[in-house]
């Protein structure tokens, strides 16, 4: 105590420094010390020590390495002050602790089981043995418990039935820890038998993690960093595709999805813009990898979102979800690994824990949110003047250039007056109140030598736009049986049911109901219905027959997509030894997609009766492989391999056909059969990847020393189909390393710091099949006349996979028992040799050709904190927080000209999204205005701004994004909120572009009765003096400056709030029930913070990179509101 | 035990992996498409001529108002009737070159697989002249485009060098000589021929007419050459008579429906694209019988009778052709402002939610001659031919007799509008036709004007506006008066060019920009191409 008054009684302004360098030392002194007693270890319950001014726990550490003795003691109560010389040769334990406490205050007792306790002299200790079961809080046995004395690394774990027995001093506390469950200390105080019950936990010092392959390692070793979402935060909120739900949640994970109705795609982007193609991560569900195929989605000429495969899973079924960012996580999983990796684990039955039923309601109202801030002077017309007849009225429908509005009465486009005054409802009523109800039965059961899971989950969808929706109804299955002690068979089926009804049309006008945000300002979208006329011919409500009317697309425009899909695992895992086992595994993933989208008669700009399309495709991916692995000391207690060897063999099959025709026989008869011709044709190459194989053989092997410092590698080598033979095979390396120093030195407070370093390659995949060779098409005869043609691809005889490099350093660190937490990581990535598709000139004799020569940098910061500040036994408060930096770089395109390559743009086609070398990527090029040497704007003899170049206005992609996610526990009663955040990244709008067009933007109220005098110069320098017409001037604006509709991206947004309270169970006592919690959820309820005047920033309409940051009448956003019940019932 | 258990474990896996790539050539095969080994490359003359003749937008957005042929007030087609961005204007103005190469591509590669092998010869040859035609458009509405390095990208070569014009004129005429000369009707010819059925002979008057066409686009700027080759066509023997016109008839049934149709069918376009009043007026003035063959009003009034493709009435002198330059915007240029307006077609008040029809009373092409899925895509005519052998004779080149090709052409050109329908609608009287020969013979000191003006005519009426533009900008006929509107993208004169596809910049930027050096004024829709710099 005089030691530590004294420090803090002359601290002065080196004490940081001091306090530095002395934890430096000291690190550096039992580094040494660790190492000179490599040497000693040869006997067994005899040590031999040497060392010089140790204290206590030193010693006792040194005999704990060189025996199997266990110590007890309490850290407050240990001889620490003293440090003693001691220089031992072969000398037995028991001697070398009487010497040692000698003249303290300290004794020793020995235990039954090589435990020795060090306590006060005049305590006794008697030994006992003390019994047990823990289970989890449903009651059912938790098997593999880990349980612990209380100061000591001496325990057991608990048998298949949650039973333990275990010898302890009878003072003892004994610490229960397992996975997923709070750890828990329970105080034997003369207890021979005690039944503990562990409560869930969402974070803890211990956890697993189930890492590539399936492989289950514990967290706090890994060199790198993964991050673990619990099924229980996506399963309240539901999101009907479950991977939105991970928005704002995973530091380093950026999501953003499409407003293209329910089940729409998301695209998903790990560490930023990984690559010039930037896909989805691969999931993984229990081990096995699962088809992610986009379905079908807009782009500048419109088109529906047919949503992707994650989308079909349904979040009642997740346990959890991991995301393995970095490239060492997922190098296992060779060049799928390029853009991550989420591995899904879903719900399983426990051993022993009896029959239990389980159900859970959900149903959430969606409501569509108008983001428009449009202006409300102005009304219908053209250059100023209201529509004078019904002809005008339809000539102008989504024009705004009219006179002000007065109140009069005009003539609409259906021939009736109507005033001329904003109408009760703008179009924001045309979209209803969508419902999503989702029911979920399971049923688990296990005795001891299996268990399973069974769920059956219904999800009835009304999508806001009417007549549109989606119902989903999933099965899932999850077996394990012990077939005899040393064979486990697990079988996983998940069988997914998915109708998805008139999917909408987004992007461009045809057949797209969002059609109705075109609508004028005074213009009642229901004078649109019914959307036809007595002939059943759409009646258009522009003089742009490509705008379809909303109530014609809603109601007449039809899409069906039937899909069905089995995703099936089948393992067997033999333990040789409790060491060594081999697995096996067959996982097949079977989609098959039956789509009918239909033309109706009457459609405004179709020809004849219409018409339909009839797609028929099914995709398939097997994958068997085999996993030996070992778990074994080269050295007992001191260096420990963790080693799997393995081997995948991955088969990916796609195929359909496609039957469409037009003008139907019978009108409105939308049948195949009712087409005057048919044509039809094999899916192939462009519709879809396959058929492809890839061969692949792993391995990894960890080496822990001590449980402080971890070094891991690994190993895959890939051989493709897809590339040409000489060039088929790649090699994937990862090293990675973990230290743990704060077992080694402890310092006060901190609980656990561990550093982490790791070094990756992985590669991606060169692209689709069949790119290696130049092929002929046979096409239609014409009139009878053969011919045939090929494709304007170009292909590559020598491409390659890219490879990518990947470092990454971080830190982890808990203190005060896991109340504060940090994970740091910082990252940089470059990609080599990527495969472009450039775009040649026709000239050339084709469009594109690939080239191998793309290169992209990501470097960045993920930071994430969580804590406790507050616990109570009734209130606990846990916030977490998480922030990622990203900054990218395109560094090579073509390598030679180095040109841009140009992605996707938006459908007024003034401006596109593209790679520019040395910037982030993608960038939106647009036109800004001509300025001359002082910066005016300069305008044409017409008095109209002249247009510049399409220059780089920044990128699509957030530099910065995260969330903050705030827990609070009160009884029985919590309260969670998640808020999100982005920064830094721009959109492209198309609604910007036509609210200006449409004089609705309120920019244009500026001049609308005097004309518009463009602050500027003409070419000569002299100023612009032209006065042009409102809309003439605007219309050219819009046109031209195409850089106006470039706006800032970043928002802070509340996207969800749980409420939720369980009822006691002493309520439930007389009930069926053993639990029943009630939450109230909501979604995407307040934007805090946005930039955009019209839209919601995260608007979009399609999942892909290229096109990134653009938007334009797709579906609006929404607000969802909710409950969900979850029943237990009693076994 | 368990080791040896482990170990062959092991030995399978290793050698499962090893042994399974040897089917890895056979699944990276494409089971829908097939080999150079076994294509038969005939098959790609067909998808090339299809594609070449069926261009749709690509010259009706553009051409086909800027040579004031047809007319209109949707905005959509304000690029080629006011010289003002409308409707994706810039992905149009890249068709005709995207379409041609894309075209030329296919005759390229059908050459490639040939090459050397004698029995294709024919093939060959006829490829030869296919990329002339193709290139040919190109060249003559961008001017310096890859010609010497163009379609090689298979080579290596990706971003091609641009000729001249000059030097691909040179070039083109000599290949059309060569390839014409080596034509042999006694070989077999192509199988998959939409243009003649593989008539070798026929493709040999083909060549020859090819060839008069190439040299007289060189009247202004190199008369000796176009006088050599117009005399060395007119002897090899140019085509003789309608059955050699080289054209495409469209096959909706097989997907390949006439593009021009496909454009037209659209409502907007149905309602708003009308007969220049350039065109009509001129065809009054001479009283071309050809007026009701291919003009038509909506039989009733009012904007359902407008919108509906019910045959209309075809009188001639009912007629009126719509003048370039207006809109429906109500503002000055409105459309009711034009000199002679004929007013509104009005509502009809038996139909409910009827309007009246603001261009309804303009002559519009006739719905079931152009509008046919089915329409014939005229290339290149036999009346065309003798209107040019007329102008070289003109001239005082040794092409035959002016008068005689003259009145050959007239005849040919109004009896072929019967062809464009597989069922003949377009169908003017022989007694007509004979009358307005005899009435219009070729009057000295005005032959050029009365050549050019039918070449007008015949290339309008047959929907090949990219000919009649370029027969314009040559000859100066017809006369033309530009349009005036707000914001247009020329200096008010009437494009004489197309500018380059906007992503050759990016594309191809070091030829390109060294092309664009040669154009004096830049990359621009007023500058002009060599062939019409004097």
């Amino acid at each position: 105590m005089k030691y530590f008054k004294h420090l803090l009684g002359v601290r002065n302004k080196y004490w940081l420094y001091r306090s530095i360098l002395i934890m430096k030392l000291t690190l550096i002194l039992i580094v040494i010390f660790n190492l000179q007693s490599v040497a000693n270890v040869y006997s067994q319950q005899k040590v031999t020590i040497n060392l010089k001014s140790a204290d206590f726990k030193e010693v006792i550490s040194a005999i704990q390495k060189q025996t199997t003795y266990h110590f007890v003691f309490s850290e407050r109560k240990i001889p620490s002050k003293r440090n003693v010389d001691i220089n031992v040769q072969n000398e037995d334990v028991t001697a070398v602790l009487t010497r040692l406490l000698a003249n303290s205050d300290f004794t020793y007792t020995l235990l039954g089981n090589n435990l020795i306790v060090i306590t006060s002299k005049n305590e006794v200790v008697n030994d006992a043995v003390i019994r047990g079961k823990v289970v989890d809080e449903k009651g059912a046995p938790l098997p593999g418990v880990s349980i612990k004395i209380k100061g000591s690394n001496l325990g057991t774990t608990t048998d298949s039935n949650g039973g333990f027995s275990i010898n302890v001093p009878e003072k003892a506390t004994l610490v229960f820890s397992f996975l997923g469950y709070e750890t828990q200390e329970v105080a034997v105080g003369g207890k021979t038998f005690v039944t503990v019950a562990l409560v869930p936990s969402s974070r803890g010092l211990n956890e697993v993690v189930v890492t590539a392959l399936g492989i289950k390692k514990d967290e706090k070793k890994l060199g790198y960093s993964v991050t673990t979402v619990n099924g229980d935060l996506l399963d309240k909120a539901k999101e009907s595709n479950v991977a939105m739900s991970l928005e704002g949640r995973v530091a380093g994970l950026s999501i953003n999805g499409t407003n293209g109705g329910p089940g729409s795609s998301a695209r998903i982007l790990l560490r930023g813009v990984t690559s010039f193609t930037a896909g989805p991560p691969l999931f993984v569900i229990n081990g096995v990898p699962m088809d992610n195929t986009q379905r079908g989605e807009s782009g500048e000429w419109g088109g529906a979102d047919y949503g992707d495969g994650i989308s079909n899973i349904n979040p009642d079924d997740i346990e959890s979800m991991t995301v393995l960012k970095g490239q060492s996580a997922s190098a296992l999983y060779g060049s799928r690994a390029a853009n991550g990796v989420i591995l899904i684990t879903t719900k399983s039955g426990k051993k022993n824990s009896g029959f239990g039923v389980e159900f859970n309601t959900n149903y959430q109202v969606d409501k569509a949110v108008d983001n428009t801030d449009f202006q409300q002077v102005y009304g219908q017309g053209i250059h100023g003047a209201k529509p004078a007849n019904a002809s005008d009225a339809l000539a102008s429908g989504s024009l705004a250039w009219g006179a002000k509005l007065d109140g009069s009465s005009v003539m609409g486009l259906d021939g009736l007056m109507h005033p001329y005054s904003l109408p009760s409802k703008n179009y924001i009523g045309f979209y209803r109140t969508g419902g999503t109800f989702t029911n979920t039965a399971s049923f688990t059961g296990g005795n001891e030598n299996g268990a399973f899971r069974l769920s059956l989950s219904d999800l009835n969808n009304n999508s806001i736009i009417p007549n549109s929706g989606l119902d989903r109804k999933t099965f899932n299955f999850n077996g394990s049986q012990a077939i005899t002690s040393k064979l486990d068979v697990n079988v996983v089926a998940n069988y997914i049911v998915d109708v998805e009804k008139n999917r909408a049309s987004l992007s461009d006008g045809p057949g797209n109901p969002n059609n109705v945000q075109f609508i004028a300002p005074n213009e009642d979208y229901r004078i649109l219905a019914p959307g036809y006329d007595a002939s059943g011919k759409e009646t258009s409500f522009t003089d742009d027959i490509y705008v379809t009317n909303p109530y014609f697309a809603a109601d007449k425009f039809s899409s069906t997509t039937h899909r069905q899909r089995l995703i099936s695992a089948l393992s067997a895992k033999y333990n040789f030894t409790n060491w060594i086992y081999l697995q096996g595994r067959v996982g097949y993933d079977d989609i098959n997609d039956a789509r009918v989208d239909i033309t109706p008669t009457g459609t405004a700009y179709a020809s004849g009766n219409g018409g339909m399309t009839q797609t028929n495709s099914q995709i398939s991916e097997l994958n068997t492989d085999v996993l030996l692995g070992a778990k074994h000391d080269l050295i007992k207690n001191w260096v420990n391999l963790d080693l799997s060897l393995g081997g995948n063999i991955r088969k990916k099959d796609f195929e359909g056909t496609q039957i469409s025709g037009n003008n139907f026989i019978i009108p409105y008869f939308y049948s195949l059969t009712n087409l005057p011709s048919r044509s039809s044709r094999p899916l192939g190459v462009n519709d879809g990847a396959g058929p492809l194989q890839t061969n692949s053989a792993y391995y990894t092997a960890d080496f822990a020393i001590k449980n402080f410092l971890v070094l891991s590698t690994t190993g895959r080598y890939d051989i493709y189909s897809t590339l040409p033979s000489s060039n088929r095979g790649i090699f994937s390396p990862s090293v990675s390393g973990s230290f743990i120093f704060s077992d080694l030195y402890h310092i006060d407070g901190l609980d656990f710091g561990k550093i982490r370093v790791s070094y990756a390659q992985t590669s991606g995949d060169a692209g689709g099949t069949f790119r290696d060779a130049v092929y002929y098409s046979v096409d239609n005869s014409i009139n009878g006349v053969n011919s045939g043609g090929f494709s304007s691809q170009l292909p590559n005889l020598f491409l390659k996979p890219f490879t990518l490099t990947e470092a990454e350093v971080g830190t982890e660190l808990k203190f005060f028992g896991d109340r504060l937490g940090f994970d740091v990581s910082y990252f940089a990535r470059k990609t080599h040799n990527e495969v472009i598709n450039g775009s040649i000139d026709w000239s050339t004799g084709y469009t594109n050709q690939y080239l191998g020569s793309g290169s992209t940098q990501n470097r960045g910061i993920e930071v994430e904190i969580h804590g406790t500040p507050v616990r109570t036994s009734d209130f606990s408060w846990t916030p977490s927080f998480n922030f990622t930096y990203v900054s990218n770089k395109i560094l090579q395109t073509d390598g030679k000209t180095n040109a841009n390559i140009g992605f996707g743009t938006y459908r007024p086609l003034n401006a596109n999204l593209a790679l520019v070398v040395g910037m982030a990527g993608p960038q939106v090029m647009a036109n800004d205005y001509v300025r001359n040497a002082s910066g005016q704007i300069v305008y044409d003899s017409s008095g109209l701004p002249e247009q510049g170049p399409l220059k780089a206005m920044g990128s699509t992609v957030p530099k910065i994004y995260g969330g903050l996610n705030d827990d609070f526990h009160y009884k029985n009663f919590n309260l969670a909120f998640l808020v999100d955040y982005r920064f830094g990244n721009k959109v492209l709008s198309a609604t910007n572009y036509y609210s200006i067009y449409r004089g609705e933007n309120k920019m244009t109220l500026a001049g609308r009765e005097t004309g518009v005098v463009g602050p500027g110069v003409t070419d000569s320098g002299a100023p612009n003096t032209v006065n042009v017409d409102a809309q003439t001037y605007y219309q050219a604006l819009a046109q031209r400056i195409s850089g106006l509709n470039v706006l800032d991206g970043s928002f802070i947004k509340l996207r969800q709030v749980t409420f939720g309270y369980t009822i006691p169970k002493t309520v439930l006592t007389s009930t069926p029930f053993s639990a029943i919690s009630i939450s109230l959820v909501a979604r995407n309820l307040w934007t805090i913070m946005k930039h955009t005047d019209n839209i919601d920033p995260e608007s979009g309409f399609s999942p892909d990179i290229r096109y990134a940051g653009i938007e334009g009448t797709s579906l609006p956003s929404t607000r969802t509101y909710g409950f969900n019940l979850n029943f237990k019932f009693k076994n | 035990m368990k080791k040896r258990l482990i170990y062959t474990c092991l030995v399978i896996g290793a050698s499962l992996f090893a042994g399974c790539t040897k089917n890895f050539d056979a699944i990276n095969t494409d089971p829908n498409q097939t080999t150079a080994a076994l294509m038969n490359p005939n098959f790609l003359m067909a998808q090339a001529q299809i594609q070449f003749s069926n261009t749709g937008y690509d010259q009706l957005l553009y051409q086909s108002m800027w040579s004031q042929s047809l007319a209109c007030t949707y905005s959509y087609y304000s690029n080629g009737d006011k010289y003002v961005y409308g409707g994706s204007f810039q992905d149009y103005k890249s068709r005709t070159w995207n379409t041609s190469y894309g075209a030329a591509t296919l005759v390229y590669e059908m050459k490639n697989l040939v090459k050397g092998n004698a029995s294709y010869s024919n093939l060959d040859n006829c490829g030869s002249i296919l990329l002339v035609m193709m290139l040919e458009r190109i060249t003559d509405a961008y001017g310096d485009i890859p010609y010497s390095q163009a379609l090689q990208a298979k080579a290596g070569i990706s971003t091609p060098v641009f000729d001249t014009q000059q030097s691909i004129y040179t070039s083109m005429l000599s290949t059309l000589a060569t390839a014409t000369a080596a034509l042999d009707a006694s070989k077999s010819g192509p199988t998959s021929d939409l243009f003649y059925g593989g008539d070798v002979s026929k493709w040999k008057k083909l060549g020859y007419s090819l060839m008069l066409r190439v040299a007289m686009r060189l009247t202004k700027v190199d008369p000796t050459t176009a006088q050599k080759y117009a005399e060395m066509a007119y002897n090899g023997g140019t085509m003789s008579s309608a059955a050699d016109n080289a054209s495409v008839r469209a096959d909706n049934s097989n997907g390949n429906p006439n593009s021009d149709a496909n454009a037209l069918n659209v409502t907007d376009d149905f309602r708003e694209v009308r007969w220049s009043n350039t065109l009509m007026s001129y065809m009054q003035s001479t009283s071309d019988p050809r007026i009701s063959a291919v003009g038509e009003i909506a039989a009733g009034t009012g904007k359902a009778a407008n919108q509906t493709k019910a045959a209309g009435i075809t009188t001639a002198s009912l007629q009126v052709g719509m003048p370039n330059g207006y809109d429906l915007n109500g503002g000055a240029t409105d459309i009711s402002h034009a000199p002679g307006y004929p007013g509104t077609s009005p509502a009809d008040p038996s139909v409910a939610n009827d309007a009246a029809a603001p261009d309804g009373k303009y002559s519009r092409p006739r719905y079931l001659v152009y509008d046919d899925y089915n329409r014939l895509n005229v290339i290149l005519t036999y009346g065309e031919t003798e209107l040019l052998l007329a102008e070289a004779a003109t001239r005082g080149w040794a092409t035959g007799v002016a008068a005689t090709h003259y009145a050959n052409a007239l005849t040919a050109d109004m009896t072929e509008l019967a062809k464009l329908n597989a069922t003949p609608v377009a169908v003017v009287a022989a007694s007509d036709i004979a009358t307005y020969v005899a009435a219009h013979p070729l009057v000295s000191g005005s032959e050029l004007q009365q050549i050019n003006m039918e070449y007008f005519v015949e290339t309008s009426t047959n929907f090949n506006f990219n000919e009649t533009w370029a027969n314009w900008r040559r000859s100066g006929y017809p006369v033309l008066t530009p349009v005036k509107y707000t914001g247009q993208f020329t200096d008010g004169s009437i494009p004489i060019r197309m500018e380059y596809p906007v992503t050759l910049p990016s594309t191809n930027g070091a030829n390109y920009s060294a092309a664009v050096k040669r154009l004096s004024g830049g990359d621009l829709f007023t500058s002009k191409i060599w062939w019409d710099s004097k």
